[in-house]
């Protein structure tokens, strides 16, 4: 009765989502602070990664949900992060991509290394899985927790190398977008 | 639900709407029009225009096979090869939802026909939407498509209206004719119902081989018929009561009704003729899916049936199923045997400690278990760089031995890693291993093969013996009172872990997903989209393994299995020594 339930939360979620159908290039934008939970992740290497402190980096750092199998809005979400670090050539290495798995249990370090390998990513850009636990405490850190990966929103998060604030960015950017508002946290 | 749970759910809905996108791909003209439209599309037959169109539909690639390229929000440029229309329209053309992104259908039927209010489109599962009594949407009239207006809004997000589209819609970069067989694809997809499908009936069926126990037989078919019965028992719901009059849901809601019928497909014989009894079986009656299903041996030759003839088969009960990373029409609950031996791989491959030189030896007898559990292994370790095992390969029948252990499998290497596909007959054998001075370093087994004797692997070699276990650990799963209806009652004070899990525990919680494809499926009687639809659903967590989940193109449910350790003594209590998805 319960996923019924969700269910119906969805799709009424979507219908009502339907009188924005012409729909406007826009997104929320609001400043955070997160507190993020110690855990260690696995990149797509196979390699541990400790999440706290692979986010203390002088380098500004965006992060964005996704799972390798998602039909709409992750490939837009992949598509802005290869598209940036085209634009940045050799400079892509001086910001940090993350994409945290939201489908840890298909997203093993092969799958997500097809999956960059797909969005021809270069170093700097990071695909992390995990425990389901852990990646359920990182999602609630950052106020992102759906408890069924397809409820899941666009959202890109970006930390300032300065003081270790947040900027968080509801709904799907374009290209200029993307680079203003990484201007904007650089400044 | 109680009133407060209701205001709680519009409280978040009110919550999420300002953040939500919607991707609106209007695909649509006058039906007749579209008759007496063709687009011009010259040379090639029909089989191949389609086939180019779908090559361009699902792997984004053009006739000359090179990516499609596009625009998507607004200024990003992707190839199609990322960004197909197979990715948000799925398979069947019907749409999707996902992340608040509603995708509206682009099939046959749909395109050429005008509608008047977006909601009917909305897919999955209108007929839950008036739960909340929703205010009337306002949207404006989509006037019809012609094949001009379709290759605009493909090319710039215009529709007839003159509305723009979404920008997550991705603006396609197409020359006349490529858009000309793009066009004549969707014209031609999920344009007509499915076969098994009437006007009062949906078919399906089950398939047996003959050597199943008379025992599970009966389990998995009272699950199945106990689905059955519920269905066609199913008077109108008090939500099918609150249905407003929009735009024809209350029609479209009552045209889907539909009564299953549940056929039982016997096969017999060698492996070899069931293709041939089954076709013959489809001849006599199509059916619209196999839903489950049971054999105790490999399940290729029905795996082949349904790829052949686009039939979906939901979660037969077997240990062997197909690894396919491309099939689509077979729904798998796990991978079997082949899991355990995959999950055994990650573990030491995993293992940072342990020397990539290091040597294991894999001893399996040559039987349907002993080669998944083995192939399971070997082909996920290629992935990892590390020196490849050692095979001893015993015949089928014949035991493992002290002395073959010893002085065979073991004796070229010191310190090694023992994998050990056999069952409890084999204990001897290990505690004479305990014994020598040549003893491997760890020793893996698996608990489906151990079966009963799980629990008494000999106590001299519990502190280096693994154990696979693919089931969720702590639970004993006990059939529901509301067996078939989709749940399962869960008791959660059971002590003893038990290495297998019975057909009707196995059958009724992958099948509970049934009510819920069927209310989202409408009347929109496509096969290709069933599946869609299980890759839309979400997690099932009480069922007997840790999770089943689903994605679009994922086929096997199950994606974990524990390794574990038994404690000393004659109960020992099971260790986890793994997550459940090893990765």
């Amino acid at each position: 009765m319960k996923r019924r339930q969700a269910l119906i939360i969805l799709v009424s979620i979507v219908v009502l989502s339907s009188q924005g159908l012409a729909a406007e290039k826009k997104y929320q934008r609001t400043a955070e602070k997160y507190s993020v939970p110690d855990v260690s992740l696995v990149n797509q290497d196979g390699k541990k990664i400790p999440f706290k402190s692979y986010l203390e980096t002088d380098k500004p750092v965006m992060v964005e949900f996704i799972y390798a199998t998602c039909t709409t809005i992750c490939p837009v979400l992949s598509a802005g992060f290869a598209n940036l670090q085209r634009k940045m050539g050799a400079d892509a290495v001086k910001i940090r991509l993350i994409s945290i798995s939201i489908d840890p249990e298909n997203d093993t370090p092969q799958v997500m290394k097809d999956y960059l390998k797909k969005y021809t990513a270069s170093p700097g850009w990071d695909f992390l899985s995990g425990k389901r636990e852990d990646i359920d405490s990182v999602m609630r850190s950052f106020d992102a927790y759906v408890a069924n990966k397809m409820y899941h929103l666009p959202l890109t998060l970006i930390r300032s190398p300065a003081d270790g604030s947040w900027v968080r960015i509801k709904g799907l950017m374009g290209a200029a977008d993307l680079q203003d508002e990484l201007a904007q946290i650089t400044k | 639900m109680s009133p407060i749970t209701i205001r709680l759910h519009i409280r978040v809905l009110r919550t999420l709407l300002n953040s939500i996108a919607v991707l609106a791909f209007f695909f649509c003209s006058d039906a007749a029009a579209a008759e007496n439209q063709q687009t011009a599309v010259e040379g090639p037959t029909r089989e191949k225009l389609v086939q180019l169109g779908e090559r361009m539909y699902r792997e984004g690639l053009l006739p000359s096979g090179k990516p499609i390229t596009a625009l998507v929000q607004g200024d990003i440029p992707v190839e199609g090869t990322t960004f197909t229309c197979v990715s948000c329209h799925v398979r069947s053309g019907i749409g999707s939802y996902e992340g608040g992104v509603v995708t509206l259908p682009t099939n046959g039927e749909i395109l050429y026909r005008p509608f008047k209010d977006v909601r009917r489109f909305v897919t999955p599962g209108v007929g839950m939407i008036p739960y909340f009594k929703l205010p009337k949407i306002q949207a404006p009239p989509r006037p019809a498509y012609t094949d001009t207006t379709l290759a605009t809004v493909l090319r710039t997000g215009i529709d007839p209206a003159g509305r723009q589209l979404d920008y997550v819609m991705p603006r396609y970069q197409l020359s006349d004719p490529d858009m000309n067989i793009l066009i004549f694809y969707l014209k031609a997809l999920s344009a007509q119902t499915s076969p098994g499908v009437t006007d009062t009936t949906i078919r399906f069926a089950t398939v047996i081989t003959e050597e199943v126990s008379p025992k599970e037989r009966q389990e998995m078919l009272s699950v199945l018929n106990a689905i059955v019965i519920a269905r066609n028992n199913a008077g109108k719901s008090k939500m099918d009561s609150q249905l407003p009059r929009w735009a024809g849901f209350s029609e479209d809601l009552s045209r889907s009704r539909r009564k299953i019928s549940l056929a039982v497909w016997e096969l017999k014989g060698p492996p070899g003729t069931w293709r041939s009894q089954l076709e013959q079986y489809y001849r006599k009656e199509p059916v619209f899916a196999l839903l489950a299903g049971i054999t105790t041996g490999e399940w290729k030759p029905v795996h082949e049936f349904s790829e052949a003839n686009k039939i979906p088969c939901l979660f037969p009960i077997t240990d062997f199923p197909v690894i396919s990373s491309t099939d689509w029409y077979t729904q798998y609950i796990s991978k079997g045997y082949y899991q355990e031996g995959e999950a055994v791989a990650r573990f030491l491959g995993n293992m940072e400690d342990l020397s990539p030189e290091k040597a294991i030896v894999q001893l399996y007898q040559d039987t349907r278990e002993g080669r998944a559990l083995a192939d399971g292994f070997r082909e996920t370790w290629k992935t990892f760089d590390r020196r490849q095992p050692v095979d001893c390969v015993i015949k089928k029948g014949n035991p493992v031995t002290k002395e073959y252990l010893l002085q065979k499998a073991l004796s070229k290497e010191k310190s090694a890693i023992l994998l050990l596909w056999a069952g409890p007959e084999a204990y001897a054998a290990l505690e004479a291993v305990a014994a020598d001075a040549n003893k491997p370093d760890m020793i893996y087994l698996s608990s489906s093969l151990l079966k009963d004797g799980f629990l008494a692997v000999p106590e001299t070699v519990r502190a280096f013996t693994y154990i696979t276990y693919p089931y969720r650990l702590g639970l004993e799963i006990t059939p529901g009172k509301d067996l078939g209806k989709g749940s399962m009652g869960v008791r959660k004070d059971a002590p003893v872990p038990v290495a297998t899990r019975n057909v009707a525990q196995k059958t009724g919680s992958s099948q509970s997903l049934l009510p819920e494809i069927f209310m989202m499926m409408m009347t929109n009687f496509y096969r290709d989209y069933m599946l869609d639809i299980i890759g839309m659903c979400g997690d099932m967590k009480d069922s007997p393994y840790e999770r089943l989940s689903f994605g679009p193109g994922q086929r096997y449910a199950s994606k974990g299995c524990y390794i574990v350790q038994l404690t000393p003594g004659a109960n020992p209590a099971v260790v986890k020594k793994s997550d459940w998805v090893i990765h």
